[in-house]
């Protein structure tokens, strides 16, 4: 569960407006999917959802916890995958694993159990003793996707997801999106990928200039749009003002 | 504009943050409390510099009558080439071949040369200001005192600008070379570690040798035909860098033939190095960086019970950051070099400039030096005992390692940010972190101090003990400095630990706190409190100090993490 309620954010001591009042909720079980043009707000707010971002104005909620006021707590059943993976170099694979495993407090059973599923599933497990500086784009963001999956949180925020991951471990990823959010949990991501976003999001909502233009199931957005565009045509034409 | 001068001005601007600085003090209006900051501290190093210009005076008035005044130069100008050959191994290596902008400038339509030359230019700068330190206050101190002219001022200008070059280039040609012939661009860690033990031990070297060709033969006739030779010093100290001895002829001698000669011979010499450092670079600058930037390891599965022992158990959170803390510092060579090795090899060197004058003969002040040291720390007890404590104290807290402690996590902070543990769990663990680096370092100059000055245990124990106290306050003073300012946006790691500003401002600090102390012991002891009270109410104060600001930077950690915005 998401709430964003009138959530605003500017750079530069007010000059540059990134986020303008914005108010969005996602539900259990709702995969969400946030889309807009480049420099819309759309990491600005994914920053602000996961404590990353100071907001100006407004309340950010998870799962009933106040990012600003309980931060721990909605840390605690969050899970974070950034735009560029930029992780601890140094570390292998494993030892950064074992990290996060230890600071999000996951049980030995399970994290054996859930290292051992996602490194398979994203070929990462004969290469998870060496240090992640030896790890191409691709296989950086999958170690970061493993370690968000890890501790099994209620609610996953990711931004651009997708990015840098080969079809297969694409595919593999979207497939766990759905089985998550089969087990009502929450799952908000940032895409530029139409298609993807029509496909599998059950809610989109779409931020142009900081402000959200619409937000709604593709059945309510074509509705909005009176027409019977695909949501590449929606978006377009919504975002060229 | 040329292309050269194109990158160039690119490489200047981002390395020195220029654009970035602007942005910040200009447009974003932050950090502008550094300003006067940094005015304080230039004001706080002009008592030293004062002392500097003073001693520097007082030679030239004992030297100029026995017509040796224009070594000073020489010893100057001599120890900034050193200078700048030992630490130039490091920005040579760091900035040729691990700079990650390489990858960008490379596949630009730019000859090897030019994007080596636009390294160099940077690296020039950066040596210009680490010299200045130790160059200037010589040349204008002596300037001053000689009455130069024009011709002496122009010249040292001349001689200023071009005195980086004869070092960069050596060093640079050895390192070209180097990574273009062996093999090694693949285990760029264990080069950067080798060349930098390598570097110490050169340096240890030269000094040895440098102490030997300080003066004549031991014998009256020797001295007496050395001193009344007129720059028969200036030649001795020279000898084994000549171009120090054309740049001192060059500058003393102003516009006179054998000024204007020398200049030009140190013009022409740094001009062919130069020219002779961008031949090779064509050839062999980018053969080396092949492949670089690749780190690789070997494939291996685990099998199901390698992979049940090495998942952890769950450990607690600070445990967890305190392990990734320290497996990052010791496998990053800067970090490791700046941090654990520091500690270590300071008392080290310490005990070797002690012990090696012995075997010299009288030539150099080592053995003189632990002699005075015995005899004072033997006449005074107290004095012998905070003493040792400052020993320990210098070589165990003055070093990067807290005051670059969030700076060191860069890009990779959002994941302190992110994760769910309390922010001052997060500062605890790093401190402890911190302060055990400090403890290596207090536990290493213990061990030079019972070696060197033969301290009763007692007295070894109550100075370690002032020393690990004041290594709490000084380890959270760095860590608050460094916590309100840091710096996350680097590329190279050398910039979190050696060209972070606020390693610097800890070391003021630090250097300010032990001044206090200084003082307040000298009250304690001009109230004619007896030794052991004056150890008491010591221990006591810093006591309190310590734990209050253990206390301040937990508190600021809850208040700073959240401002801070990735």
């Amino acid at each position: 569960m998401i709430e964003l309620t009138n959530v605003s954010k500017s750079y530069n001591r007010g000059k540059v407006k990134a986020v303008d009042g914005l108010t969005l909720s996602v539900k259990p079980g709702e995969i969400f999917g946030f889309l807009g043009p480049n420099g819309a707000g759309k990491t600005t707010t994914i920053k602000m959802l996961v404590g990353l971002l100071r907001p100006d104005a407004g309340r950010l909620m998870v799962e009933g916890f106040d990012v600003a006021k309980d931060p721990l707590k909605a840390k605690q059943v969050t899970t974070y995958v950034p735009d560029y993976p930029a992780v601890y170099e140094r570390l292998t694979g494993l030892e950064y694993l074992n990290f996060i495993g230890d600071v999000y407090g996951v049980p030995r059973a399970e994290r054996l159990d859930r290292i051992g599923k996602w490194l398979e599933i994203f070929e990462l497990a004969p290469v998870v003793t060496n240090p992640i500086q030896s790890y191409s784009h691709g296989m950086k963001q999958k170690i970061v996707l493993t370690a968000a999956l890890l501790p099994a949180p209620r609610v996953m925020v990711l931004d651009e997801p997708l990015v840098g991951l080969d079809p297969r471990a694409a595919h593999q990823l979207k497939e766990m999106f759905r089985e998550h959010c089969d087990q009502g949990k929450t799952l908000f991501f940032s895409t530029h990928i139409m298609e993807v976003a029509e496909k599998l999001c059950d809610r989109i909502g779409i931020i142009h200039k900081g402000r959200l233009v619409a937000c709604g199931t593709m059945e309510e957005l074509r509705a909005l749009d009176q027409t019977e565009q695909s949501l590449e045509g929606i978006f377009l034409e919504l975002t060229d003002k | 504009m040329s292309k050269v001068a194109t990158v160039i001005r690119a490489g200047l601007r981002s390395n020195f943050g220029l654009a970035t600085l602007k942005h910040r003090l200009f447009k974003e209006k932050k950090d502008r409390w550094l300003v006067p900051l940094v005015g304080l501290a230039a004001v706080g190093v002009l008592p030293t510099l004062y002392g500097i210009v003073l001693l520097i005076e007082n030679a030239y008035l004992l030297l100029k009558p026995m017509g040796q005044e224009r070594a000073l130069l020489t010893l100057g100008l001599l120890a900034g080439q050193l200078l700048i050959l030992l630490f130039g191994i490091y920005y040579i290596i760091s900035a040729f071949y691990f700079s990650r902008d390489l990858e960008m400038l490379i596949p630009l339509p730019l000859r090897p040369s030019e994007v080596m030359i636009s390294k160099f230019a940077v690296i020039l700068i950066n040596e210009y200001l680490t010299v200045a330190a130790i160059v200037l206050p010589v040349v204008i101190t002596f300037g001053v005192m000689a009455k130069g002219g024009v011709g002496y001022w122009v010249n040292t200008a001349l001689v200023y600008a071009a005195l980086p070059i004869i070092p960069l280039a050596i060093v640079s040609v050895l390192v070209v070379a180097m990574m273009r012939f062996i093999n090694v661009s693949r285990k760029k860690d264990i080069l950067i570690l080798v060349g930098s033990i390598v570097l110490i031990t050169a340096s240890l070297f030269l000094q040895v040798g440098l102490g030997r060709s300080r003066g004549p033969q031991a014998n009256p006739e020797a001295i007496a035909a050395f001193f009344t030779s007129p720059d028969s010093l200036l030649n001795q100290v020279g000898s084994k860098f000549p171009p120090s001895v054309w740049a001192t002829k060059a500058v003393a001698g102003g516009f006179s033939g054998e000024g204007l000669a020398n200049l030009a011979l140190f013009l022409g010499v740094s001009l062919a190095f130069f020219a002779g450092i961008v031949v090779i670079s064509e050839k062999l600058f980018y053969r080396g960086l092949v492949g670089l930037g690749e780190t690789t390891g070997k494939k291996r599965r685990l099998t199901r019970d390698e992979m049940s022992r090495r998942v952890s158990s769950g450990r607690r959170a600070g445990a967890a950051i305190f392990s990734r803390e320290w497996k990052i510092m010791n496998r990053t060579p800067i970090f490791l070099l700046n941090g654990v090795l520091v500690v270590v090899i300071v008392p080290v060197i310490a005990v070797l400039m002690g012990t090696m004058g012995s075997s010299r003969g009288g030539g150099g002040g080592g053995s003189d030096l632990t002699a005075i040291l015995k005899t004072l720390s033997s006449s005074n007890q107290l004095y012998a005992i905070l003493g040792a404590a400052l020993f320990m104290i210098i070589c165990g807290s003055l070093n990067g390692t807290s005051s670059s402690t969030f700076s060191r996590e860069g890009a990779q902070f959002w994941l302190s940010r992110v994760i769910p543990v309390a922010p001052r769990e997060q500062a605890a663990a790093k401190f402890l972190h911190s302060y055990m680096i400090a403890t290596l370092g207090v536990i290493t100059a213990s061990a030079v101090a019972a070696f060197v000055l033969h301290l009763k245990a007692v007295h070894l124990a109550a100075a370690a003990g002032l020393a690990l106290i004041v290594g709490v306050l000084l380890t959270a003073v760095g860590m608050i400095i460094d916590l309100a300012r840091p710096l996350l946006d680097w590329t190279n790691p050398q910039k979190a630990i050696k060209q972070n500003l606020n390693v610097l401002l800890a070391m003021l600090a630090d250097i300010g706190i032990i001044t206090a102390l200084f003082f307040g012991v000298r009250a304690l002891i001009r109230a004619k409190l007896a030794a052991n009270a004056v150890l008491v109410v010591l221990f006591l104060a810093l006591a309190v100090l310590a734990a209050l600001s253990y206390h301040i930077l937990l508190r600021f950690a809850d208040k700073r993490y959240p401002q801070i915005e990735t």
